[in-house]
């Protein structure tokens, strides 16, 4: 049987009465547990107002939200213990933030849980360092730009050590290596067990990651299930007010003129690549070296180095060490041994098999990509 | 010839350990699309703030069409006739009631007659495609909607210069792009346009120029490419490398081939990596729906749009079409693949669309077209 985290079952709601249609209609989505789960939708297609139902800050006007298998209980009591559960990181930080520091409003979550002193410090600090913001623990929340409130909002969420989260456009708004700092983060918090729930305008970035698309229009669920399939109906996609990734559209471009199968379906840029090498051209090594709790010592003259977790970002940076590909490493060294050269990736040792199964996925693209640990 | 200049400017907001602007020597083409990148905290914003006289520069001179700003309140009013600026959030510049009210507040404010007023605020309206709101609350509208708004208002100043603050920031795909479509065309009228995004596919696929600002300090202006191809620098900026100029990249290295010419776009990219026998691209200049009678194309012909105008007739004709949106890139995707299609323009969208396709030559794509015009004449490529 499969382990469904949220289940609705024709959860109907709207603002007021005399909207013309229901903000949501008969929703029944299912959202698996571990599943990397994306929601796309236009703006105004329902995706905030199905996030809030997921932690009961709305109660549908009919229909039921099942979490884990039980009705959601819109009792005080059992609402905090359900957010305890389940963090939503609303779109807009100003909303979410209240507290007039930063520690404070880190602090506001794992307090109201009845978490003690000792851990809710271990807590905050765990949860700044993870966004990059341990400089600010002090700082007054108004002193904050956007997109340092967007990563206190972030921080807050994280505190709670929720098993699962729910993120609301999480890159909007923020500059390029701050959107691959929180996408690396995400697959961090997806390795370590929590589910993550996105929801994004950027449809690259959901085909890249998610495992499962859910996509919302005018407040109807109108598809679930793989990405691809959805994709391949472009009337579906344009409705939807969407668009085609760029991989998805490169792919269907470049098959439709040299003929050949479309499948399997590249997601990223190295996958796409790695479908158009040359016959019998050789392709590079990747050395995999697990960073722990110090920076190793460098083999890696002449190469290009990349690095992949927080752990081994900050312990760079500390050491003043500069690797080539400081963000979407991964990534950048697939392409680099697919360009025939061979590179490095230092990485958070957890991540290990995350790694490996990406690396392992360029076989079906037709190249099998060697690793020496 | 440049539209602004700035000399040496520097800025810091009140309190502030460092300043938000630090030397800043900027100077914006007229004519260019230019965009501005860098970090959150940058610098981009304040720079703005600077184009149209909200904030005065601490040290240093802003020029507009070659004369020192002036900040008494005549100079800083017919300065806000020449440059608009449109913030990141609409809620900073929203103030009127209804939408119609909050359009014409600027053109009012410029002591036209009301009958220029009028005419302005349909026009804006019209190009932004909140024509059916007009009598609307502005507090109801939706983020999308009021991000829309801001624009009409700034659009109704008919500015010489349109400066947006990461104009699609926050709007869903297909929104984002029917701005970039407007962009393109105000642009081609003669508007010169200054965006700001932190989205680098977009900037990369339409910039001319960039400016890139790091802690308020101007450190590169030149073409995308000259910077991108330095992968410290674009790192220490907090920018990342397109899509689609890594992807060049890699598939050059990956050929022993020369990386130039450099695909902005996705047919482009697509040209350079495959090529076949191509399908015929007809271009239908259209000025009402009786130009739309895409019945007489053969059967599974695919139809897209391209253009503001022609966008907003074929929905009220209920006209269907297959690219409702990015209808150029979509048409062309279909002749790469050996299938005829045909577009739909405005009329001024026409000689874009061929300057396009004569682009698509250097990447090894001979498109041929025919232009079908209002008159009913054809004449091919």
């Amino acid at each position: 049987m499969t382990d469904y985290l949220f289940e609705t079952e024709n959860l109907t709601y709207s603002y007021s009465t005399r909207q013309p249609r229901p903000s949501l209609d008969s929703v029944n989505i299912r959202i698996r547990r571990g599943v990397r789960t994306a929601i796309l939708g236009a703006n105004g297609a329902g995706k905030s107002t199905l996030f809030y139902h997921f932690n009961g800050i709305f109660k549908p006007v009919s229909g039921t939200v099942k979490y884990a298998g039980k009705p959601l209980d819109y009792s005080r009591n059992a609402l905090s213990e359900l957010r305890n559960d389940i963090s939503v990181v609303v779109q807009n930080p100003d909303e979410q933030i209240f507290s007039a520091t930063v520690e404070e409003d880190i602090a506001f979550g794992p307090m109201s849980a009845g978490i003690d002193k000792e851990e809710t410090e271990r807590r905050i600090q765990d949860s700044l360092f993870k966004v990059g913001m341990e400089e600010y623990r002090s700082r007054p929340t108004i002193q904050l730009s956007y997109g340092q409130r967007k990563r206190v909002a972030f921080a807050g969420a994280l505190a709670i050590n929720p098993k699962v989260l729910v993120l609301d456009e999480p890159t909007a708004g923020l500059d390029p290596q701050m959107s691959q700092e929180v996408i690396e983060l995400v697959e961090q918090l997806c390795v370590s067990g929590t589910t993550v729930i996105i929801s994004t305008h950027d449809v690259d970035l959901a085909y890249a990651w998610a495992d499962e698309i859910h996509v919302l229009r005018e407040g109807n669920l109108i598809y679930s299930g793989e990405p691809e399939s959805f994709f391949a109906d472009y009337s579906a996609v344009a409705s939807a007010g969407l668009v085609l990734p760029h991989t998805f559209s490169i792919n269907n471009s470049v098959q439709g003129i040299c003929g050949g199968r479309a499948e399997p379906y590249p997601r990223t840029n190295s996958q796409i690549l790695c479908k158009m090498l040359p016959e019998g051209s050789r392709a590079g090594k990747i050395r995999m070296i697990p960073v722990t709790d110090s920076v190793p010592d460098s083999g890696d003259e002449g190469i290009s180095s990349g690095i992949y977790g927080s752990v081994t970002r900050r312990l760079f940076k500390l050491a003043g060490r500069e690797p080539d590909f400081h963000f979407n490493a991964i990534e950048y060294c697939l392409m680099e041994a697919i360009g025939g050269k061979d590179s490095v990736l230092y990485f958070d040792a957890p991540l290990k098999d995350r790694i490996l199964e990406i690396i392992g996925r360029m076989e079906a693209f037709g190249r099998k990509i060697e690793v020496v640990m | 010839m440049t539209v602004i200049q700035t000399e040496g400017i520097t800025y810091y907001y009140e309190g502030a350990e460092k300043p938000s602007m630090d030397g800043v020597s900027i100077t914006i083409r007229k004519g260019v699309k230019t965009v501005i990148l860098g970090a959150n905290g940058a610098g981009k914003s304040t720079l703005f703030y600077h184009f149209n006289g909200v904030v005065k520069p601490k040290e240093g001179v802003v020029k507009v069409m070659g004369e020192p700003v002036s900040y008494r309140r005549k100079g800083l009013r017919q300065l806000r006739s020449r440059v608009a600026v449109v913030l990141q959030n609409p809620d900073d510049q929203i103030f009127g009631q209804t939408v119609e009210a909050d359009v014409g507040y600027g053109p009012r404010n410029m002591k036209l007659s009301e009958e220029e007023v009028k005419s302005r605020v349909e026009e804006a309206l019209f190009q932004t495609g909140l024509g059916e709101l007009r009598g609307k609350n502005t507090m109801q509208l939706s983020y999308g909607q009021r991000k829309r708004l801001a624009l009409a208002g700034a659009l109704a100043m008919k500015p010489e210069v349109l400066v947006m603050d990461e104009p699609t920031a926050g709007l869903d795909p297909q929104m984002a792009l029917e701005l970039m479509e407007l962009a393109e065309q105000l642009h081609n009228r003669g508007t010169t346009i200054v965006i700001s995004t932190h989205d680098v596919d977009l900037a990369y696929a339409w910039a001319d120029e960039i400016h890139v600002l790091k802690r308020g300090k101007l450190i590169y202006s030149g073409s995308s490419e000259d910077f991108y191809r330095n992968p410290a620098e674009v790192h220490s900026t907090g920018v990342m490398q397109p899509s689609m100029f890594v992807m060049n990249e890699n598939l050059s290295a990956m050929r022993g081939t020369d990386p130039s010419p450099y695909p902005r776009t996705e047919s482009q990219l697509v040209s350079k990596m495959a090529s076949g026998p191509k399908g015929r691209l007809t271009l239908v200049a259209v000025k009402s729906a009786a130009d739309c009678n895409i019945e007489r194309f053969a059967d599974g012909t695919k139809t897209g749009v391209y253009g503001t105008a022609v966008r907003r007739l074929v929905r009220d004709a209920g006209i269907k079409t297959d690219f409702g949106f990015n209808g150029f890139e979509s048409c062309i995707r279909e002749c790469l693949a050996g299938r005829d299609s045909v577009l739909l323009c405005d009329e001024d969208c026409i000689g874009l669309a061929e300057s396009k396709i004569r682009d698509l030559l250097a990447f090894g794509s001979d498109i041929k077209y025919t232009i079908s015009g209002p008159d009913g004449s054809q004449r091919l490529s």
